[in-house]
């Protein structure tokens, strides 16, 4: 660049250098914690081992000798998250149709604040509305001593994962070129077969990656399932049962380990085991919808 | 045909009942928590301490909305400027290069991080670590690394929809990139930065894993002393009903934070459609 102040040049260098700087060090943030977790619980995986930690059915950290295995949180930590999307999908898809299709403008213009609005109800509001009034509901409807279960808590996280389901949903629908539709019309077909059997195949990989990252989202709640989960350290053995998934395991019991133990080191590989599926997830979908379209960024 | 007709008037009606559900929902948790907890929010709930026994099932929250405020207050302090700068970078310095790339795939992925797993990382470096303990500042410092990406994403995403026309102009100027940005671009993403900063606010008032693990207290003063615990909204609320203290008193508590939040997020969608008019100006 010609510069007409020779000073300035210098000036310039600096504060990009500055702005790369900080760019680079926050970013590597992330390495440092994943770095971090990996160190606090490295006696886990050099003592106990993946397959030993990952496959253990039971998690007695403060007995001796501990035991330390985490697959019962884990089975209910992918159940509920599944059965989140078992139930969030169809109603999300529907939804993310409707708005970029039928929705009459008026109508789509207040309902796009209100997916906004329900990202904004915090997790522990709704997790505590799930306790207070499907618990119950549940408790006194099939007469049961608790209502806590891992449906329980799918049903919540289904409704607050729902709004991400339906705006990445609906990016991907509009996403698509126009000349599709225009094909459509002119061919006469009606507006559902023309969304169902043209539009909703070409956003089949937007939507896909819609879902895998709310999938994501429910892996890594943590305030919902431990209110509606049950809280029990045995393997689920369906929907109904009680779980404990991951994130309520390290939430309930990080207090109460002493740092340095095996039970304080099982913790943070439980951590570590979460955060690294949620980031795989991630870049998986991240590679996934590159190939499709660069520049597609979904938050 | 008639069987296509039919079809097609099934699809029609589930797509509408999909649209309308979220609308039912949101004002269904607003309208029921008003119906219980309204009757108990009043200036004493407000103003008041937890009082009776057990210990919050009478008077009020004032130290959980004072430990909030604080709480969010430094985590927007600890966060803003590594947020704003690396956006900027993102959008104005390295825009397309590798470098970038690889910022913003490592941004996405924190964006994903678990709050409870960054609470975790606090937990272990500050708490136990740094031996700052149970303590506002490292509920403050867990905040600001969950709303980091956050701010990243909202602020670069408004920086980037400023018209490229003024970068292009104020290049063959030969003005630097940084009066550009400074006095430029900035002034024309500010809604956007601001509205994406309101948000990341909300997320932090309303985020209890993080805090749960590193900062809360059942019954704090909350003076705002960095090395002390503190009380919070919504891990108020969870221990109010987890603990069974009272019910009413956990209704009134969680319609104080969702009105708080609630309104958060209006002051930010608005700003965010002043920002896509002055866009489209």
């Amino acid at each position: 660049m010609i510069s007409v102040n020779p000073g300035s040049e210098l000036k310039e260098k600096v504060t990009s250098s500055i702005f790369i700087g900080a760019a680079t060090i926050s970013s590597l943030l992330l390495l440092a914690m994943l770095l971090f977790l990996l160190r606090e619980s490295w006696p886990i995986w050099s003592q106990v081992g993946i397959t030993g930690f990952l496959g253990g059915a039971v998690w007695r950290p403060v007995i001796t000798p501990p035991q330390v295995g985490i697959m019962p949180m884990l089975v209910s930590t992918l159940w509920v998250a599944g059965g989140a999307l078992l139930i969030a999908a169809p109603m999300g898809f529907g939804c993310a149709i409707f708005l970029a299709e039928f929705a009459p403008v008026p109508l789509a213009a207040l309902l796009r604040p209100v997916l906004n609005m329900l990202t904004g109800i915090p997790s522990v509001v709704y997790g505590f509305l799930g306790a207070a009034v499907l618990v119950k509901f549940f408790e006194v409807k099939f007469d049961l001593g608790s209502g806590e279960s891992l449906f329980a808590a799918s049903l919540i996280l289904a409704v607050m994962v729902l709004p991400f389901i339906v705006v990445n949903s609906e990016t991907a629908l509009r996403s698509i070129a126009p000349e599709y539709r225009y094909a459509g019309i002119a061919l006469g077909v009606s507006r559902q077969y023309l969304v169902l059997g043209i539009l909703l195949p070409l956003a089949r990989k937007g939507m896909l990656g819609a879902l895998a990252l709310a999938f994501g989202r429910a892996m890594g709640e943590t305030m919902a399932v431990l209110m509606l989960a049950g809280n029990t350290l045995k393997l689920p053995v369906s929907w109904f049962a009680k779980g404990e998934p991951l994130p309520a395991l390290i939430a309930l019991e990080l207090g109460s380990a002493t740092p340095g133990s095996t039970h304080y080191q099982a913790l943070f590989a439980a951590g570590l085991v979460l955060v690294l599926m949620v980031i795989a997830i991630n870049l998986g979908i991240n590679l996934l919808l590159h190939r499709l379209q660069k520049g597609v960024n979904s938050v | 045909m008639k069987q296509r007709a039919v079809t097609d008037g099934l699809l029609m009606g589930f797509f509408w009942l999909a649209g309308l559900f979220i609308l039912v929902v949101l004002l269904a948790i607003i309208a029921y928590l008003i119906w219980r907890g309204g009757p108990f929010v009043d200036s004493a709930f407000i103003m008041g301490s937890p009082a009776g026994l057990p210990l919050g099932s009478e008077g009020g929250i004032f130290p959980a909305i004072k430990g909030t405020l604080w709480l969010v207050l430094l985590a927007l302090v600890l966060s803003i400027l590594p947020g704003l700068l690396t956006a900027a970078y993102l959008s104005e310095y390295g825009r397309g290069g590798r470098l970038a790339d690889i910022i913003n795939l490592l941004v996405q992925s924190m964006a994903g991080v678990p709050s409870i797993v960054t609470g975790l990382f606090v937990y272990a470096l500050a708490v136990v670590s740094l031996g700052w303990g149970i303590s506002l500042l490292a509920g403050g410092l867990a905040l600001a690394i969950m709303i980091f990406p956050v701010i990243v994403v909202s602020t670069r995403e408004a920086l980037l929809a400023v018209d490229e026309n003024y970068r292009l102009a104020a290049d063959s100027l030969g003005v630097s990139r940084f009066y550009t940005l400074y006095r430029i671009i900035l002034p024309r993403a500010a809604a956007g930065i601001m509205a994406g900063v309101l948000l990341a606010l909300g997320y932090a008032a309303g985020a209890t894993a993080p805090i749960m693990v590193t900062a809360a207290a059942i019954i704090a003063s909350s003076s705002g002393a960095l090395l002390e615990p503190v009380m919070a909204l919504p891990y108020h609320l969870y221990i109010l009903f987890n603990e069974h203290i009272s019910m009413n008193q956990a209704y009134a508590t969680a319609l104080v934070l969702v009105i708080l939040l609630l309104l958060i997020n209006i002051l930010a969608l608005s700003l965010h459609s002043l920002q896509e008019r002055i866009n489209s100006r």
